[in-house]
């Protein structure tokens, strides 16, 4: 239910319209929502799951079906490896963690869009990473209160 | 749900089944074009999560039209009274040149084109991914919208539909960094190749020769080669024109005509037939 809610959460914030000049400050709400299920809750997500949930984001986005699972499985097999260790630092430590963590996956995002023939701006990359970055302490909170609140609170939640 | 990535063995064989299966599906979708009607399925599921994502934005809007007071409304309708009642002249304008047209292309035994059928459209949403330029919008295949039709705004060329779902189409903007456009000079009839850099202000024509007769404020428009697009549809204005030293060619940048980032409607032009 908690993979649900948040997983709904995310496709609201990836539809929701924004002006074209703001773009490029835009958070990936996708990744940070694997984040989150990779780094608090890796012991309740399943891969296969979050391959097919990646799907729909493929499709707001446009880009080729298939890229956002990439980057899902390579996000998530990263965070898991690090998770014990992130979860016991403060939240701005988690912060840059993940900005830098964001940042290999933008890497691999920017090398897979050449791959399907778009020209994308590395520095777009950064600074929606950045902006990820800065964005991780408010979505960790929301996605705790959709957790308490449909009942699925992980051991580590406060 | 069992244990993600539990042992470092287990680890690795499910990271490694995860990404081949997302990179045969990106080859299969970019590479053979094969899973449209995964795509087709995912977004006609995806329509309420849309519509309720852009529905602050649309109650914004509702609220701020309610708020306009009655001065402007009438100042407003004025000015339109005024530039309808210009429109009104230059229509039989048009339709005096039209019947000229119509007579110098018989004159000339020179088939005449299809009348356009444009059907209007309002821009759902822009993809909030800064590398792809794709707007969707709120008529499908049962508007008899096919994929390949032009999408035009008042002022100029938009995109073309690249995908149809029942209600709603996508369309990819002119500047989309894998758009590529066939145009023409009006002022000197050279053609070219409009090509999309990802910047919703700006395409560049690449690989002109150097001494090509281009200047700041020429206006571009479809030439019409490869059948996609009648010609003579305003695409873009020359901003500057490159020639560097010891280079054999100039590199010409251009805006568009039409105001991409602030467009709400569009017309698809249905008369024309679309591609497979």
């Amino acid at each position: 239910m908690t993979f649900l809610v948040t997983w709904v959460a995310s496709l609201l914030l990836i539809a929701a319209p924004f002006p074209a000049f703001m773009a490029i400050a835009l958070p990936q709400w996708g990744l940070l929502f694997v984040v989150w299920w990779s780094l608090m809750r890796n012991y309740q997500l399943s891969i296969t799951l979050l391959t097919f949930s990646s799907l729909p984001i493929d499709v707001l986005y446009g880009t080729a079906l298939g890229m956002h699972a990439f980057i899902f499985a390579l996000l998530a097999y990263v965070l898991t490896l690090l998770g014990p260790r992130v979860r016991q630092v403060n939240l701005v430590m988690q912060s840059v963690v993940v900005f830098f963590v964001l940042l290999v996956a933008s890497a691999v995002s920017y090398w897979a869009r050449t791959l399907t023939g778009l020209d994308p701006e590395f520095y777009i990359l950064f600074t929606q990473t950045l902006a990820s970055a800065i964005f991780w302490a408010p979505m960790r909170y929301l996605f705790e209160r959709i957790s308490n609140f449909t009942g699925e609170a992980g051991a580590d939640s406060s | 749900m069992r244990p993600l990535f539990s042992r470092t063995s287990v680890a690795i064989v499910r990271f490694v089944i995860a990404v081949t299966f997302s990179v045969a599906t990106m080859v299969v979708d970019v590479r053979f074009e094969a899973l449209s009607f995964v795509r087709q399925a995912l977004k006609t599921s995806l329509w309420p999560i849309e519509k309720l994502a852009s529905a602050p934005q649309e109650f914004s809007r509702s609220f701020a039209q309610w708020l306009s007071f009655r001065v402007s409304l009438v100042g407003r309708l004025e000015s339109l009274s005024l530039d309808n009642e210009r429109l009104k002249t230059e229509q039989l304008k048009l339709q005096t040149l039209r019947a000229e047209n119509a007579e110098l292309r018989r004159l000339l035994s020179v088939k005449e084109r299809f009348s356009e059928q444009l059907l209007q459209a309002e821009i759902n949403r822009l993809s909030n991914d800064p590398f792809i330029h794709r707007a969707t919008i709120n008529r499908g295949f049962l508007a008899s919208v096919k994929k390949g039709q032009p999408v035009l705004s008042a002022d100029g060329l938009v995109g073309q539909v690249v995908a149809v779902y029942p209600h709603a189409s996508e369309v990819l903007l002119v500047t989309d960094s894998t758009h590529q456009l066939p145009v023409q000079v009006t002022r000197t009839r050279d053609r070219a190749i409009a090509i999309g850099v990802g910047l919703l202000n700006r395409l560049e024509l690449r690989n002109l020769p150097d001494t090509v007769d281009m200047v700041s404020g020429d206006l571009l428009e479809t030439s019409g080669l490869g059948g996609r697009f009648q010609s003579g549809i305003p695409v873009a204005r020359v901003i500057d024109v490159i020639r560097s030293p010891g280079q054999p060619f100039a590199r010409v940048m251009a805006v568009p005509i039409a105001q991409l980032s602030r467009l709400s409607l569009v017309m698809v032009d249905v008369s024309t037939e679309g591609s497979r």
